[in-house]
């Protein structure tokens, strides 16, 4: 039976959220599969690991347990040895423990985590790990980044600026000229924060910089986008190295004067779109989506072709979900952002497309076997006479 | 051997004798076989945990008290013997310290057996004798349903079809047995048009003896199949006695299934046997099953009848079929019959379908007969779906014939051809397993060590498109 470290948690506004990840989507399903043994490593607030089978049950964090826990538990320490071993305290007679891992299955959301750092360490560790490689992480992870890539290959974006938070503070009348070529409403976000954290959509001018100082509160880079007119927002799950496969193209259910804040996506169960226009058994998991989106037929399909095409041209692998922006009216469907680690790996819509939870995490896992299988192929080394010479 | 022993002083052991015990409905013999049969005290109470009721409480009062008793006896043994340097008297002591577990787990059904024999036996005695006598004054038509299997569903369907146009009574739930027959005895009005009475039979006679006591004009045997047969010989002895309720009646108005197999041999011609084609003068045609029940029609010459239940499966059209001629037989209009019918719904884990993200769970848990496999498999192949999975833990109480039923039982999941069988490991895993090979099953087995950490889990394996079929479940005492 093969060793699946689930790491979850980490310095980062989505921690809550990837603790949930972690344990309804990933660490329950990987135990029910009967194929891996699931080690719990948790990364706290202060970034300090932890790594415990206590860690897999929630009432844990919901108690507030997790502190009592934290000041008694050892802190792990990763050993790299052609690939990944946990080690820890056995807090007996001086004695450690260590644990081989086989596969690393990240559920960190957001940054310290899904924006590729921990990606790197498992790279740097030659393990196996499921989801996005670092490179494909850092750009899916800044808005800017993911803009300026899928637009070098062709793909459709509404127009947009980017600018740091230094420049806002010393030279704010240079970044309100540079955003007057924008036309209302705009999107004002944090270039780096996931599960809407920071966003604000800005109808007038007068709630323009209060918008502009929120984002910067968050993030060092902030992006103002233009808002598409007789919009329908849809999002594309894909998982997949080579060949991808698509989920039900989604369509959240929020009033057009709305958007998916935070508290709307995972506090309020979606009450703000409205539960009641979602078909009966096919909301979300968050309770607000229809799925599939109610779109024409050729809008359907041109979601699905550009958010494969988006998920190529950033480099993705094993899972990521591709948000899109559709002008219903002029029938043009643009790029908004692509999130490489979807909360909750956006189970509920994978079932409806006939993948339960079980398979899901099988599949990822297999994927991420099969990727750094295809790896471990590229030679990294090179002998030479070099040093010889030195 | 030492993890047994050393489980039994934990301190939740008590709780977990009185546990078993009321698992197994205070009979001491099962109690007793499951006690020695326990590997680890810890490792009981899976599915349920103790019913804290006044009976359990004063048990384990009791228990308990006793316990101490025996410890600080064998303590004071233990110090007197070292005192008065009685090494006999210190041994005494050190086995009276120990052994007050298997002791009290022993002791404890004392009481059990001594209040059966003085108190609840004489009183059930009485209660019996009285409501013979109800039964044969009573003027409504009683209807008594036999049978190894689905007699608490034919009890429930004509209870609902025939409440449509009389007055009807009916046992409740499955009490089944003479004490449960005399209790609903004293609570007749004497104004019910109907009685529907259930016998579960026990032990070889028992059919017999709930005849002659509640005397009734009609009889429907639902089904043969191993089952109970740890009391009695083979399965010939429970058709007989089974069967003795047709003897009662003379042979004249006997229902019998006529689509369980072992039931065909005790088949006479004044029986009327009841199917999914056929039931008295009537023929059942355009049987069709779906998510939402079953549609039928009853034919007899040019008359024809359209029913529809929320009841899965085929295996329904025969018990449905023929409520509605008995309701008919009865006095009941069409309308009234038609609209009895739309009336029953799946019981309570039985054949009880249940959406789950777009994928159905058939939960037939209460299932525990070769027949109602056979059903459960029938309705895994009639129902449309994407995939198909097939989940059981096999049957219990097969007596002599647990290899051959399981193994039969693989052979007929195999021609089911679900994607995926799921089975729960334990004592007749092999033999499904056995059967499933020699039926050349080409999908995937998977073996579940912990049956309700799969159940409590399953909407984990679901996705749309899917069915599930579940049939059977172990309780604690036969895991």
């Amino acid at each position: 039976m093969k060793t699946v470290a689930v790491i979850f948690g980490s310095r980062s506004t989505e921690h809550d959220v990837s603790i949930v990840t972690a344990l309804s989507s990933i660490i329950k399903p990987l135990e029910l599969s009967g194929r891996f043994a699931v080690e719990a490593v948790y990364i706290a607030k202060d970034g300090a690991w932890y790594w415990d089978n206590k860690l897999k049950d929630i009432a844990l964090y919901q108690s507030g347990g997790i502190e009592e826990f934290m000041r008694k538990a050892p802190k792990v320490h990763l050993l790299f040895d052609d690939g990944l071993t946990l080690v820890k305290s056995s807090q007996f007679a001086g004695r450690k423990m260590y644990k081989k891992i086989d596969l690393v299955f990240p559920a960190t959301h957001g940054t310290h985590g899904e924006d590729g750092e921990l990606m790197s360490i498992l790279e740097m560790a030659n393990v196996p790990y499921v989801g996005c490689g670092p490179e494909a992480s850092v750009i899916a992870m800044d808005k800017v980044l993911a803009k300026q890539v899928t637009q070098a290959d062709g793909i459709p974006t509404t127009p947009w600026i980017w600018f740091s938070a230094d420049e806002l503070s010393k030279t704010p009348s240079a970044v309100l000229a540079k955003i007057k070529g924008l036309k209302y409403p705009l999107f004002v976000k944090p270039a780096h924060l996931g599960s809407s954290i920071g966003i604000t959509r800005v109808t007038e001018e007068a709630q323009l910089m209060n918008a502009l100082e929120v984002a910067a509160h968050y993030d060092d880079r902030i992006i103002v986008e233009q808002g598409v007119s007789n919009l329908v927002e849809v999002t594309v799950p894909i998982i997949g190295n080579t060949e991808l496969t698509t989920a039900y193209v989604e369509q959240p259910l929020a009033k057009s004067d709305e958007f998916f804040d935070f508290e709307t996506k995972y506090m309020q169960g979606g009450k703000k779109g409205g539960k009641a226009g979602a078909k009966s058994g096919e909301s979300g998991s968050q309770g607000y989506s229809k799925i599939p989106a109610e779109i024409p037929k050729d809008m359907y399909e041109e979601s699905e072709e550009l958010a494969r095409a988006v998920y190529k041209s950033i480099g993705c692998s094993g899972i990521a979900r591709v948000d899109l922006l559709i002008d219903s009216m002029a029938k043009k469907v643009y790029f908004n952002e692509v999130n490489p680690l979807p909360g909750g790996l956006y189970a509920h819509n994978w079932r409806q497309k006939g993948i339960g939870n079980v398979s899901l995490v099988e599949k990822l896992v297999d994927l991420a076997e099969e990727r750094h299988a295809e790896r471990k192929r590229f030679h990294t080394s090179f002998s030479t006479n070099y040093l010889k010479q030195f | 051997m030492a993890e047994w022993f050393v489980s039994m002083f934990s301190p939740t052991y008590g709780a977990t004798i009185v546990y078993m015990l009321q698992s197994t409905e205070y009979q001491p013999l099962a109690y007793l076989q499951w006690f020695w049969r326990v590997k680890n005290f810890h490792s009981v109470a899976y599915r349920r945990s103790l019913d804290k009721t006044k009976a359990a409480r004063l048990l384990l009062a009791d228990m308990m008290v006793g316990m101490v008793v025996q410890i600080v006896a064998g303590i004071v043994c233990i110090v007197r013997g070292q005192v008065n340097r009685d090494l006999l008297l210190s041994w005494f002591g050190i086995w009276l310290v120990f052994s007050y577990p298997i002791i009290w787990a022993h002791l404890v059904v004392v009481p059990l057996v001594l209040g059966r024999l003085f108190v609840i036996g004489p009183r059930e005695r009485r209660q019996i004798k009285a409501s013979r006598t109800i039964f044969a004054k009573h003027p409504g038509v009683t209807i008594a349903v036999a049978g190894s299997y689905g007699k608490t569903s034919m009890k429930e369907l004509l209870l609902t079809v025939l409440s449509e146009g009389k007055v009807v009574a009916a046992t409740p739930a499955n009490k089944n047995v003479a004490s449960s027959h005399a209790i609903f005895a004293a609570r007749l009005t004497g104004k019910e048009d109907v009685l529907i009475i259930e016998y579960g039979e026990g032990k070889p006679g028992d059919v017999d003896r709930f005849a002659s006591t509640t005397a009734p004009d009609i009889g429907i045997i639902t089904g043969l199949a191993p089952a109970h047969l740890d009391h009695y010989p083979n399965l010939q002895a429970a058709g007989k006695d089974i069967f003795s309720l047709a003897d009662y009646l003379h042979g004249k108005d006997v229902y019998v299934n006529a689509e369980s197999e072992a039931a065909k041999e005790f088949l006479q011609p004044s029986y009327v046997p009841y199917s999914e084609s056929v039931v008295a003068d009537w023929k059942i045609r355009n049987i069709k099953v779906d998510y939402d029940g079953t549609t039928f029609e009853l034919h007899k010459g040019k008359r024809v009848i359209r029913l529809k239940s929320g009841l899965l499966g085929r295996h329904q059209v025969g018990p449905l079929a023929l409520a509605a001629v008995l309701a008919m037989k009865l006095g009941l209009s069409d309308k009234q019959v038609t609209s009895g019918i739309a009336k029953t719904q799946p019981y309570e884990h039985r054949m009880q379908p249940r959406n789950v993200h777009g994928a159905w769970i058939i939960d037939d848990t209460y299932n525990g007969n070769i027949d109602g496999i056979r059903a459960g498999l029938q309705l895994l192949q009639d129902l449309p779906a994407q995939r198909k999975t097939y989940v059981t833990p096999g049957l219990v109480d097969q007596g002599v014939e647990t290899e051959a039923v399981h193994i039969k039982m693989g052979e007929l999941i195999t021609r089911a051809h679900p994607d995926t069988v799921v089975l729960m490991q334990n004592s007749v895993t092999s033999y499904i397993r056995q059967g499933l090979e020699a039926g050349g099953f080409g999908g995937v087995v998977r073996i579940e060590e912990h049956p309700l950490e799969f159940y409590t889990n399953l909407e984990h394996f679901l996705a749309r498109g899917d069915l599930v079929v579940m049939q059977n479940d172990w309780t604690d005492n036969y895991a």
